[in-house]
């Protein structure tokens, strides 16, 4: 490898708790310990929530002009604005007790935050003796707060079993406190455990695994707690490799039994769902379900990677993120352009750190590299350091432009210095109207702390790069600093998208937000999945590969008396509403119809779209969720039912059109000589990928043979109501939840 | 599943519930969103407010904005610059004046309150709508809000609490505004149920709702009778209750769709004809009623947006001095308008829903109270001559005025004022979010302590400063 700056991994990995507190604690050692601000007021109003972002928050605005910084990051302002603003009125010293400050805290005057600190709590007796020795402040060499524990760390828990976390405050002079009532607590997921404000932990009825995030101050402490379900585990599937040794190793561990592997059919239309994107066809139904051979799944898997189908689908999940967006006319060229990169990329099976660097340090125009494109949408250095920390790297950056990070150690010192690496990004008018050229610009990567102003060099995350020449692109020591195999990053945040995409589910939820406190489901799957993703130098496609073929992916979705309840664990495939592209092509699948798309060829599929300027033209795709490009986060695409999806697929003038096509396949089983049956069957193969069982095939079958009166009680033309009888049967199929989901 | 499980919800601060959400009957697909736990606990908290009656909004919307100065603002004494040919008239409320353009609400005026300080600082009609809807403080025109309007945000928080009793969607528009707002990252789930065209047409016709073609009815039941039989799929794994809710939609739509009651909600035929030319036969008239109508049938959140050629030329209220001669618009839509907004309020007493829904009529912003001139360009309604320097009125957000009325607030009173030319809110100034606060008063949504993620996962409060106007609350 190249030359590497050198970098600081250990210190990322641990759990840090860095931001040096401004003005600590008075050093008198008189009769009566002074009050700390810094340690016993501030903490005080933070649990009290005082400095929220709705109450007095800075971040906020500050509720009736009194102003705290959030979360109490910045203690030495909060003196200030207690203290000195507002000409002191927030204080009475000659009795503490009428302070405006405690009377409002605890509702003795109108407050409109409520009673925060009733007069007989220890936070409020706390405030009231820091007011009564006359608002001590804290002497520069007084203890710092250098870093909290929880205990327990972890443990295993029953169902509806309590544990009371306790939480210990270490500080510079080697004292220790416990803090445990000034502490903030949150579960991160609250269907499986809750917390109370004083750290006792709740364990409700559902088995996994569920971290409890300790704050205090500028410190995260985390619990972690598995909640086995305690069933006896007799069998699992064979394991195929790496993925499901883990899975049901942890299966194993919280003696959650798992379903059975899914027949051949559910496995034909999920994996081509998931990987192209697409219905099985008739054809290819068929040919699998005959198909006698043991690897025939692994054979289909890689059929369905070597496809064009794969980057198609691949493309629109990665393009919707990269934010092609067509705001104007003008943007046209560069979206086809960025979408047809994205598209080959994918094709070609691109190592992923290829793509991402060529995306990151794209330089020239729109024409010559289409990556540029992106440095269109996302203009700004804080856009763009904010995109990259949040899809490549897992990290959400945008609290700490303007204050610490509430749940990170991420400062604005850390914001800024990742917007250094894009500070040198140049751009001129390029020959076409609304394309920039971008360049480098030569000259020393600086970005500028807003709140300190202090000029930063480019550091990611606490790595700061060797010196950076003028000549040299930042972008391309970011690139690298990304790639290296220790980075905790890079490879973590992709293997953990493309897990969800899979599974639903990510082994961090969500998906792209990587944070101490916000551990893995599974910590040994996620890092052998990281693992193998970079010793395969970031081949996506292997990455799907291992992925589909294990059993782990290739369970069943019906649950069993004891996996019922597992959401988080993989016992079961968790089923998905098809997503709006898919869901329209798989219709024009079964209807044998096209939709029109404005300016592209004919039979151009929705999953192939290059942008999100068809969402206007398709009221399809809109009201069931296409997303727009405006945002970095998958959450933005919406695959929850609404009433307008429901009138859609009932009454919309283009699923009727689609229905009643004069060539689509309703009209054209109508004319069909052959037996109903085989018709049914024909349906079936290409709806869900199977047959239909005796029971469906004699209630399709008696609707097809119903004798049809219309409201004036006479008989309806048979070749009307043949027609209308096959539109109703696949209107009727394409409205089942067999089809409109992924099982 | 929980595909979006953090990118969105509102967070609870309040009580914590548990438990029995295995077995609650969840929304909306949305319900995979957020466990079912929050929703439950909202549902309990919403059981336990004391306004527990289902209240509901009719925002009446004048797109472009309505000069405050020509309607309920006016300022004779400010000069031959500023002060248009409108004559102020007496009200029914002491003290209280609008411009001659306005004689059915003057003569109403006890059954509502004019707000005359609300001021923005957004100049534009985008950035005016985004600011005043939405709460977004930017003053810069975005092509799409970033966060969600009030009405998304209502139909979101009225959908956790559980299914949907009614039929009827819970926020319609009917010609709503849409441009420059919408429910951001709440997404088109939680969009209105739109009608569009002119009610007052003979030929207007809502689609999707009760169809008429008894053939057509009787084929949707029966092919939703085979789906039945075909919907196979194993559902043991719907813990989540996420295809209970997709039935619960499709049975909605279905209802929608074929019952004669909604039907009957949409149809102004029903309305006795003088009720009709109450309000006007006309367009803006009709959909007035027409709000009104469907609010008493049970819709929570209506919009409904005055435009189109009742406006003049441009379509809407944008009255600068090329698109209009502000004065002769204004006497060209004024009586169709005054009609229409009195009646409505008049007709909210009259059939007792002064307490459940709460009407404002507002725009994005006033109007430059200082008259400005350029040239006609003669073309369509009201305007003059082509080439004849017409009078016009800018975009004013510094000061301008609203109308409230029902929610049970107490009438027949004006609060706020602007300053002796209409340039600037002076007194008790009401920002959007003390705008949009009074909204969710009424709707009982806890505005303070609502939060939303957005799609970075940032708890976002619905209302980023603000508290509900305390004259217009109840």
């Amino acid at each position: 490898m190249p030359s590497q700056p050198s970098l600081n991994w250990s210190a990322i990995a641990s759990v840090a708790c860095v931001l040096g507190l401004g003005c600590p604690i008075g050093s008198t050692q008189a009769a009566e310990r002074p009050v700390s601000f810094v340690n016993d007021v501030v903490p005080v109003l933070t649990k009290a929530g005082c400095n929220m972002g709705t109450c007095h928050a800075k971040a906020g605005g500050g509720q009736n002009g009194f102003q705290l910084s959030l979360l109490g990051f910045e203690p030495a302002e909060d003196f200030e604005h207690i203290v000195l603003e507002a000409r002191g009125r927030r204080l009475f010293f000659a009795n503490p007790d009428k302070s405006l400050l405690l009377l409002k805290a605890a509702g003795q005057v109108p407050h409109r935050g409520g009673v925060r600190l009733p007069v007989s709590s220890p936070g409020y007796a706390a405030v009231r003796e820091w007011i009564r020795q006359g608002v001590p402040q804290d002497a520069a060499n007084s203890p710092k707060l250098i870093g909290i524990e929880v205990d327990p760390k972890k443990g295993s828990l029953r169902r509806q079993a309590t544990q009371q976390l306790k939480v210990t405050a270490r500080y510079s002079d080697g004292s220790m406190r416990d803090v445990t009532d000034m502490a903030l607590f949150e579960s991160n997921d609250k269907a499986l455990a809750d917390v109370t404000e004083s750290g006792l932990v709740k364990v409700l009825d559902l088995p996994g695994k569920v971290s409890v995030m300790v704050r205090y101050q500028t410190c995260v402490a985390v619990f972690n707690a598995a909640i086995p379900l305690g069933a006896p585990v007799p069998t699992l599937p064979p394991e195929k490799n790496f993925v499901d040794a883990a899975v049901f190793a942890n299966l194993k561990d919280l003696g959650i039994p798992p379903s059975p592997v899914c027949d051949d059919a559910t496995f034909l239309r999920r994996v081509t769902l998931d990987i192209a994107g697409r219905l099985p066809t008739e054809e290819e139904a068929k040919a699998f379900l005959a198909d006698k051979s043991a690897d025939k799944r692994d054979k289909w898997i890689d059929e369905l990677l070597q496809s064009p189908d794969y980057a198609d689908f691949f493309a629109g999940k990665w393009t919707a993120l990269l934010k092609n967006r067509r705001d104007d006319e003008s943007d046209t060229v560069s979206n086809f352009a960025f979408h047809a990169w994205v598209r080959d990329s994918l094709l070609s099976n691109k190592p992923y750190d290829q793509f991402v660097r060529e995306l990151l340090a794209a330089t020239g125009t729109v024409i010559g590299n289409p990556p540029v494109a992106w440095y269109k949408r996302v203009k700004e250095p804080k856009e763009q350091l904010e995109d990259v920390a949040q899809l490549f790297l897992g990290v959400r950056m945008q609290c700490a432009q303007c204050h610490h990070h509430p749940f990170e150690r991420w400062s604005q010192d850390d914001y800024y210095s990742l917007a250094a690496f894009f500070s040198q990004v140049g751009r001129k008018p390029s020959g076409t109207r609304g394309e920039d050229l971008i360049f480098h610009k030569r000259g020393m990567a600086t970005a500028t702390n807003m709140k300190t102003r202090v000029a930063l060099k480019p550091a990611a995350f606490g790595d700061s790069m060797l010196a950076i020449a003028p000549d040299e692109d930042p972008r391309l020591k970011l690139a690298d600093w990304m790639k290296s195999p220790k980075n905790p990053f890079f490879a973590k945040v992709l293997v953990n998208r493309y897990w969800k995409h899979f599974f639903q589910r990510g082994l961090i939820e969500p998906e792209d937000d990587i944070r101490d406190s916000n551990p893995p489901s599974n910590p040994e799957l996620l890092a052998a999945l990281e693992k193998h993703f970079i010793d395969s130098k970031f081949d996506m496609k292997e990455l799907v590969r291992v992925i589909t073929r294990s059993n782990a992916y290739q369970l069943s979705s019906t649950p069993n008396k004891d996996n019922i309840g597992d959401r988080q664990n993989y016992s079961r495939y968790y089923p998905r509403r098809l997503s709006a592209e898919v869901m329209l092509d798989s219709i024009d699948q079964l209807a044998s119809t096209q939709t029109d798309f404005p300016n592209l060829p004919a039979g151009t599929r929705a999953v192939a779209l290059p942008d999100n300027s068809y969402n206007r033209t398709s009221p399809f795709l809109r009201v069931f969720g296409r997303p727009e490009g405006q945002s970095v986060c998958e959450c933005e695409r919406v695959q929850s039912s609404s009433l307008a999806q429901s009138l859609h697929m009932i009454n919309a003038a283009d699923i009727r059109a689609k229905l009643a096509h004069a060539n689509g396949r309703a009209q054209n089983l109508a004319n069909d000589p052959r037996p109903a049956e085989a018709k049914i069957k024909e349906l079936y193969l290409v709806a869900f990928a199977r047959e239909p069982r005796p029971e469906e095939l004699s209630a399709a079958l008696g609707y097809l043979n119903e004798p049809r009166m219309n409201a004036a009680g006479q008989k309806v033309d048979a070749q009307k109501a043949a027609r209308e009888n096959f539109q109703d049967l696949l209107w009727a199929m394409m409205t089942t939840k067999e089809f409109l989901f992924n099982h | 599943m929980g595909a979006t499980l953090n990118c969105r919800g509102p967070i609870p601060f309040g009580a914590t519930g548990r438990r029995a959400f295995l077995q609650t009957g969840l929304a909306g697909f949305a319900s995979l969103s957020l466990p079912g736990i929050l929703k439950l606990q909202q549902a309990k908290a919403a059981a336990g407010n004391a306004n527990s009656e289902k209240k509901a909004v009719i925002m009446v919307w004048q797109p472009g904005g309505l000069s405050h100065v020509d309607s309920y603002d006016p300022k004779p004494e400010a000069g031959s610059d500023y002060s248009g040919p409108f004559k102020p008239i007496a009200t029914k409320v002491n003290g209280l004046r609008f411009t001659e353009l306005m004689p059915k609400q003057a003569a109403l005026a006890d059954k509502m309150v004019v707000l005359r300080s609300m001021r923005l600082t957004a100049g534009g009609h985008p950035a005016g709508s985004m600011q005043l809807l939405t709460g977004d403080p930017d003053t810069r025109d975005k092509p799409k809000p970033k966060y969600p309007d009030w009405m998304a945000v209502t139909n979101y928080m009225l959908a956790q609490k559980g299914p949907r009793q009614n039929p009827l969607p819970a926020y319609v528009g009917i010609n709503p505004p849409l441009e420059y707002n919408g429910p951001a990252y709440l997404g088109d789930t939680y969009s209105p149920f739109v009608l569009s065209g002119d009610p007052n047409a003979p030929t207007f016709t809502v689609p999707n709702i009760g169809l008429t073609d008894a053939d057509e009815v009787n084929r949707i039941g029966r092919r939703s009778t085979l789906r039945q039989k075909l919907d196979t799929l194993d559902r043991s794994f719907d813990h989540a209750r996420e295809l209970g809710a997709l039935d619960d939609f499709e049975s909605q739509a279905m209802g929608l769709l074929t019952s004669p009651q909604t039907k009957i909600a949409f149809d102004l035929n029903r309305e006795p004809a003088r009720v009709r030319d109450r309000y006007g036969r006309n367009a803006w008239g009709q959909q007035l009623l027409l709000a009104r109508r469907l609010v008493e049938a049970g819709v929570d959140v209506l919009t409904t947006s005055l435009s189109g050629p009742l406006c003049g030329r441009v379509n809407n209220w944008d009255d600068h001095a090329v698109n209009h001669h502000v004065f002769d618009a204004m006497k060209f839509r004024s009586p169709v308008y005054d009609q229409a907004v009195s009646a409505l309020i008049e007709d909210i007493y009259a059939r007792g829903l002064d307490k459940r829904v709460l009407v404002v009529v507002t725009g994005e912003f006033g109007r430059t109270p200082k008259i400005n001139y350029a040239a006609s360009t003669g073309a369509g309604d009201a305007s003059a001559p082509a080439g004849t320097s017409q009078p016009g009125r800018d975009h004013w957000p510094r000061g301008f005025s609203n109308i409230w009325a029902g929610g049970g607030i107490e009438t027949g009173r004006f609060i706020g004022a602007t300053d002796k030319r209409g340039e600037d809110s002076i007194e008790r100034v009401s920002w959007a979010g003390d705008f949009l606060a009074t909204i969710y008063h009424h709707l009982g949504i806890g505005y303070a302590k609502t939060f939303i993620k957005d799609f970075n996962g940032r708890p976002t409060p619905i209302v980023d400063h603000g508290k509900a106007i305390p004259e217009l609350t109840s």
